[in-house]
């Protein structure tokens, strides 16, 4: 009497078929994320625990065959099951092959292609950057991923955050110690703010670019402006989300933009936000030391306008709506241009209108007549 | 609209006498012609520049090369029509100085009085247009106002060619006030050129004596009957009036 038909069954197949396909899911992962109990670490840490375990290199290095347990057991890798011979795969016996590294940078460029295996996109990503540029060029010194994420001792890079600055700091020594006396780093360091950007934030993390290009150049508004048009974010330090805005419409603004949308590659010189307020020492405009400080504004200015006059800071209206008290000129200007510019369109217009009419109609009149 | 009916006294063969009014001078002419090619290069080299985010200006704005291209016109240009109003001023101040600088172009109460019945006349209040002499003050507004215009373009153009220079006596502010001052004016000035100068000189009735330098005498006699009347009344002195003394 029930009609059971293949349509009536449908919903329930899908239904069966939609469960499995998820329940099969959850079984692989859980499958193997447990698979890999290599039982190596134990294995080898019975030697490599030993703090005084150590070899010396064709290049007379010594190198540290040493592991911390406690430190290994707090890394993100070892508890996770990613043992020793994930990485270490040309190690398979003991006694071990022999060593056919001539220094320990050598030995750390080839173990760090390993990383790859589990961390393809980052891997990629890194061969864009500007360190395998330099690594190409003949840098071995140029960093690869164990040099800013440690090798056997692997954290999350950004716990804390202040942690992004200092690894960064470990070659960058200079930047690092300008960008912690900065509004951005000190707030960093001091407050731990989270919303100040790190390194990672303007540069990138994997794919780091150049940032001596013109397109970086020109990209750069829009770079701070992920941050300072930021109503809710600007709001809680008491700053206008309006600079970016307000500076594109700007003489500098309006050049950047075109450029940016159109020949981003093109040298050109109109400036962007870092051009006044700095790279890494970028400052509170009130500090004494901010270049974008009024008495420091001018010297600021002349870096590309040299010679100019005192009362060329007046002409910079860049981050400012128009007002009486601030830019009396552009004030009063736009004022009579907003009702003479309309009025001149509306007479004409209306007193060509009415004689063209009476043209027409007497015209008009003298055909009838 | 300018054709002449026969009267009826008149024989179909007659030998018809075209009397022509002188009204512009050579050198006006120049001036006028040269104005317009300024004008016409100007707005043409400028406003790409003003609309520099349209497809059309980009089209134009191919490149960095061609922006400086353009750029480089638009200052021989500006160069070219700052020579001419100067050379305009001076001679103004010239013909002033010999108190031979005619007042034909100078605002009076009468061309209020004009506009307000030619107002009348547009809205049928008024069955005839007001009489006008040399100039009516159609004419005289597009005279002024250019002049007014013109001036701020140059002014602002030079002010924001060399801001460097200007600020050393001037107040910044005046930069940006400068900037925006000669890209509207610019704008408030191709309105007006194209709303109602095109459509007196062109629509109205093909007005070019600029060109030519003279009227015919029905164009005279409608247009400029208090000069005409002035003119044909005092047959002698008529022809040598005022600048117009050594045309051709």
């Amino acid at each position: 009497m029930s009609k059971i038909t293949l349509v009536t069954k449908l919903p329930g197949i899908f239904l069966v078929i939609g469960f499995l396909s998820q329940a099969s899911l959850l079984w692989y992962t859980t499958a193997h994320a447990s698979e890999p109990a290599q039982q190596t670490e134990e294995y080898c840490l019975s030697c490599h625990s030993n703090p005084d375990l150590k070899t010396t290199l064709p290049s007379g290095e010594t190198l540290s065959l040493y592991i911390s347990p406690e430190k290994l057991k707090d890394s993100v890798h070892s508890p996770n099951g990613i043992e020793c011979e994930a990485c270490h795969t040309n190690i398979t016996t003991y006694p071990h092959p022999p060593i056919e590294y001539q220094t320990i940078r050598d030995l750390s460029r080839s173990y760090y292609a390993a990383c790859q295996k589990c961390h393809p996109d980052n891997y990629t990503k890194t061969m864009d950057s500007m360190h395998a540029q330099a690594a190409e060029a003949g840098d071995l010194d140029a960093p690869i991923c164990t040099d800013c994420h440690g090798s056997h001792y692997v954290h999350p890079p950004d716990q804390p955050r202040t942690l992004i600055p200092s690894t960064c700091g470990n070659c960058h020594t200079k930047e690092y110690s300008v960008y912690q006396s900065s509004v951005h780093g000190n707030a960093l360091e001091q407050e731990s703010n989270p919303d100040v950007p790190v390194c990672t934030t303007c540069h990138g993390v994997h794919n780091i670019q150049d940032p001596t290009t013109q397109q970086f150049r020109v990209d750069e508004p829009d770079l701070c402006a992920s941050c300072h048009a930021n109503e809710e974010m600007m709001s809680k330090y008491g700053l206008s989300a309006e600079v970016y805005s307000l500076y594109s419409l700007s003489w500098h603004g309006v050049n950047v933009s075109v450029y940016d949308a159109r020949w981003p590659t093109v040298q050109h010189n109109s400036a962007v936000c870092s051009d006044c307020h700095g790279i890494h020492d970028i400052l509170k405009p009130n500090d004494p030391n901010s270049s974008v400080n009024p008495n420091n504004l001018l010297v600021t200015c002349q870096k590309c306008h040299p010679g100019v006059g005192p009362n060329w800071t007046g002409a910079w209206t860049g981050h400012y709506e128009v007002s009486l008290e601030r830019s009396p000129f552009l004030y009063y200007v736009e004022w009579f241009y907003s009702i003479f510019t309309p009025m001149i369109l509306w007479i004409c217009g209306i007193y060509v209108a009415l004689q063209i009419i009476r043209l027409i109609v007497d015209r008009a009149r003298r055909s009838l007549r | 609209m300018s054709q002449q009916k026969p009267t009826p006294s008149s024989s179909t063969n007659r030998v018809k006498v075209l009397r022509t009014f002188p009204r512009f001078n050579v050198s006006q002419r120049w001036e006028h012609g040269i104005l317009l090619i300024c004008i016409a290069i100007l707005l043409l080299t400028g406003l790409p520049q003003k609309y520099s985010s349209s497809t059309w200006s980009q089209t134009i704005i191919s490149s960095p090369e061609r922006l400086a291209f353009i750029q480089l016109i638009h200052h021989i240009t500006a160069l070219v029509l700052t020579a001419l109003v100067l050379y305009h001023l001076a001679k103004a101040g010239y013909l002033l100085a010999r108190r031979k600088l005619p007042g034909d172009m100078l605002p009076v109460l009468q061309d209020i009085k004009d506009a307000w019945n030619m107002l009348l006349y547009l809205i049928y209040i008024k069955k005839q247009k007001p009489a006008f002499g040399k100039y009516n003050f159609e004419q005289k507004v597009t005279y002024w106002f250019l002049f007014f215009s013109i001036g701020i373009m140059v002014i602002s153009g030079y002010v924001r060619w060399f801001p460097e220079a200007v600020t050393r006596v001037l107040p910044g502010g005046v930069i940006p006030a400068a900037i925006m001052a000669h890209s509207t004016e610019a704008m408030a000035t191709a309105i007006f050129i194209v709303i109602w100068h095109f459509y007196h000189v062109h629509i109205e009735r093909l007005n070019l004596s600029i060109f030519s330098g003279w009227l015919n005498e029905e164009d005279m006699r409608k247009y400029h009957s208090l000069e005409y009347d002035q003119l044909v009344h005092q047959p002698h002195s008529s022809q040598d009036s005022g600048d117009l003394s050594h045309e051709a």
